[in-house]
């Protein structure tokens, strides 16, 4: 059977078309699995897993645990508010104690720009990124590809936008690799002061006029915004946000085509969108829920598969 | 005691003896004589060195030893010896330390501690008041003990009256005033080159706006009080086209650039390598080439190794918790030799820092106090670990490819070799 081309997934940067494709058969495989009436599977019960929450987060770690619970996997969480980082102690000695219990495969969410690849130079574990700063949250970037590739087909040639705050956003940057990656067509779409000034060099478009974006793509992924990474102002109120960014019914009505909604979560409602755009039928929002825990499992299983035992 | 140097090629445009290879003898660190052949009639202890070239000492107008205060970085003792052993015979100290090099005492201190080694050390005193931006330290004070120039290191003076009152007070000692610059409101807390590689890897960016902005507000305000200002560490295209234009207009500003920025481009991030972490940050080919132009240009006047001793337990972090700073002493000349041309080089690390910083230089002739450098310009090696002598091991030019290795010194009356 093929393996993955990495032995940590740090980003999509770092991985290839062939990945992408084998996570998601694997991932197949196991959407299956956790709609039987035993959603579980013995595949990982020697397989020890540290979830290192470095950044509060409550669904990506959830369905990491859940991800994990289901390959049967033992689990140890660990989170930094309730640990000895607050009292000084480094990235590296914490990562070492937990290594020193015999754990095979790390989960780390950490508020630092390159944690996970720091601490896969310098411990002996597997290393899934669960988001670090503003870099990369490379398995939300995977299960919204499986989302679209659920509901469209294919992402190959599909027109994606991701709307809001692309600056502080891991979530834009792993998507914008993934995407580019499967061959879709990305543009992006937010307040010129959310958009980095030299994001075409990533070979995305940008759009200002949020109609125009729609009417423009196929799937809009809208990012939360993400007021606590944010210093400053970047815009002046919420409100004035919706008016300008908010996605609204009568918006989506007035488009020329039914595009998909996507929404990594959690929505400010009545911000980027409004409940009524949430809950419709071009909604795939909680999809997105579900595809994780199968896209998770598949990335910790091939990861995990390549470990001696 | 008596030193004869055989077959050395001068290097020094100020010496009749430019790019001719001859030997020297030194008594008492006076040159006495340059000659095609002298014979060893005295049994002097003889330097006979592969490929031996010899310039001016030099002279880096920025270093950080720690000391007082982070002797974990680096001691005055270890950092002179390092310096001496890396060409340097004489270097200048920022004021970074703890307490701040803001008073007599501490630049008498500092002094002090550097007595009896071959490389002479020189202290920058803090232009403010523990470098916190507010009040001017007492300057003419520091200057008496020993200060050569003043600024307050990395740290920006945001406020623009302050740096105008310092232009001003300090012509009443023709004092030499260092800006950084760095618009921090535009800065703030951004890590990388603000641009493509930043984007990439999703690292908060720092605009070359942010330094183009100070540059040109600071030369505004050198417009309108005179006086001399020295703007260290430039590093974008635009800055260097900002002091061509000011250099035009008459005003006496002068500027460095660090070895690192002339070679290495942003591109080096690509692995979040803390020691890539540089103030400023490494920037784009494009800003190079405007750099090296500008050296040879004679805009920018001086390149500086902007050596900073971190230790490992503020280097070996995450990227965004690393403490920003490379050292560069070892390998300066290694990294700069091949690209920027020898004479431009060498001016730049000699001549040209110590008449804007007015210490003395000794010409390569006759008569004159031996202060030289002793190099190969033609060896080619891996940088590693093994060549660095600081006490701190944080080099951005680790596992680089370099050209040009440094034998030693001669100087104060001293071989270092």
């Amino acid at each position: 059977m093929s393996q993955l081309s990495v032995k940590h997934l740090i980003g999509i940067k770092h991985i290839n078309e062939a990945d992408i494709n084998l996570i998601f058969e694997t991932a197949d495989h196991f959407k299956e699995v956790i709609n039987r009436p035993i959603k579980k599977v013995p595949s990982l019960r020697d397989i020890t897993i540290a979830n290192l929450f470095f950044e509060n987060s409550t669904r990506t770690k959830l369905s990491f645990e859940l991800a994990e619970k289901r390959l049967s996997a033992d689990i140890i969480n660990f989170s930094a508010s309730q640990s000895s980082v607050k009292k000084g102690e480094t990235l590296i000695d914490t990562a070492n104690n937990i290594l020193s219990m015999k754990v095979d495969l790390i989960v780390m969410r950490h508020p630092n720009v390159g944690a996970c690849d720091f601490l896969s130079k310098h411990v002996n574990a597997r290393i899934v990124n669960a988001g670090d700063g503003t870099h990369e949250h490379p398995t939300q970037a995977l299960l919204d590809s499986y989302s679209i590739r659920e509901k469209l087909g294919s992402v190959t040639g599909k027109k994606v936008v991701i709307v809001g705050d692309i600056l502080h956003s891991r979530v834009a940057l792993s998507n914008i690799y993934a995407l580019k990656l499967q061959g879709a067509e990305v543009k992006v779409c937010g307040p010129k002061t959310l958009i980095p000034k030299y994001i075409e060099s990533l070979g995305v478009g940008v759009e200002y006029d949020i109609k125009k974006a729609l009417e423009w793509c196929d799937v809009a992924n809208v990012l939360r915004v993400q007021n606590e990474r944010m210093a400053i102002n970047y815009f002046p109120s919420t409100r004035e946000y919706a008016q300008l960014f908010g996605i609204n019914k009568p918006l989506l009505d007035s488009l020329s085509k039914k595009i998909v909604i996507m929404h990594p979560g959690p929505i400010n409602r009545g911000v980027e969108i409004t409940s009524e755009v949430a809950n419709s039928d071009q909604s795939i929002i909680l999809n997105q829920v579900e595809n994780g825990v199968a896209v998770r499992m598949a990335v910790i299983y091939l990861l995990a598969e390549q470990i001696q035992r | 005691m008596t030193l004869l140097i055989k077959s050395a090629t001068i290097i020094d445009k100020t010496s009749p003896f430019h790019n001719q290879t001859k030997d020297i003898l030194i008594e008492n660190g006076i040159i006495l004589k340059i000659e095609n052949s002298i014979e060893n009639k005295g049994n002097f202890e003889e330097i006979q060195l592969d490929n031996l070239h010899i310039s001016q000492g030099w002279f880096d107008t920025s270093v950080c030893f720690g000391e007082p205060g982070f002797e974990e970085r680096e001691t005055i003792e270890n950092g002179l010896n390092t310096a001496a052993k890396s060409g340097f015979t004489a270097v200048a100290v920022n004021p970074n330390t703890s307490p701040v090099a803001d008073n007599k005492a501490t630049i008498e201190f500092i002094k002090n501690k550097a007595c009896g080694f071959a490389t002479s050390l020189y202290p920058l005193g803090s232009l403010t008041k523990n470098s916190e931006s507010e009040d001017i330290a007492e300057l003419f004070d520091m200057k008496n003990y020993g200060a050569i120039a003043f600024g307050d290191y990395k740290k920006p003076i945001s406020n623009a009256n302050l740096l105008k009152i310092s232009l001003q007070y300090a012509q009443n000692f023709d004092g030499l005033i260092m800006s950084y610059p760095q618009d921090n409101s535009i800065a703030r807390n951004g890590l990388v080159n603000e641009e493509k590689n930043s984007t990439r890897l999703g690292l908060k960016g720092l605009p070359a706006l942010a330094e183009e902005m100070q540059i040109a507000r600071d030369l505004f305000i050198l417009e309108y009080t005179s006086g001399k200002l020295h703007i260290p560490s430039i590093s974008t295209a635009k800055s260097v086209q900002l002091i061509k234009d000011a250099k035009k207009k008459g005003l006496q500003v002068t500027c460095s650039v660090t070895a690192h920025n002339l070679v290495l481009t942003d591109d080096e991030l690509m692995d979040f390598d803390s020691n890539t972490k540089v103030l400023p940050p490494l920037r784009t080919s494009k800003d190079i080439n405007a750099l090296i132009k500008g050296l040879n240009d004679g805009v920018i006047d001086i390149i500086t190794s902007d050596h900073n001793p971190i230790d490992i337990e503020h280097k070996k972090v995450e990227y965004s918790n690393a403490k920003f700073g490379t050292i560069g002493l070892e390998s300066l000349f290694g990294a700069l030799n091949k690209v920027i041309d020898t004479d431009v080089l060498i001016a730049s690390l000699t001549t040209n820092p110590r008449k804007i910083f007015n210490i003395e230089i000794n010409c390569i002739k006759v008569g004159e106090k031996a202060d030289l450098t002793l190099f190969n310009p033609d060896d080619a090696y891996t940088f590693t670990e093994a060549h660095i002598l600081s006490t701190s091991k944080n080099s951005i030019f680790l596992n680089k490819k370099l050209t040009g290795r440094v034998y030693g010194v001669i100087a104060n009356n001293k071989t270092i070799l």
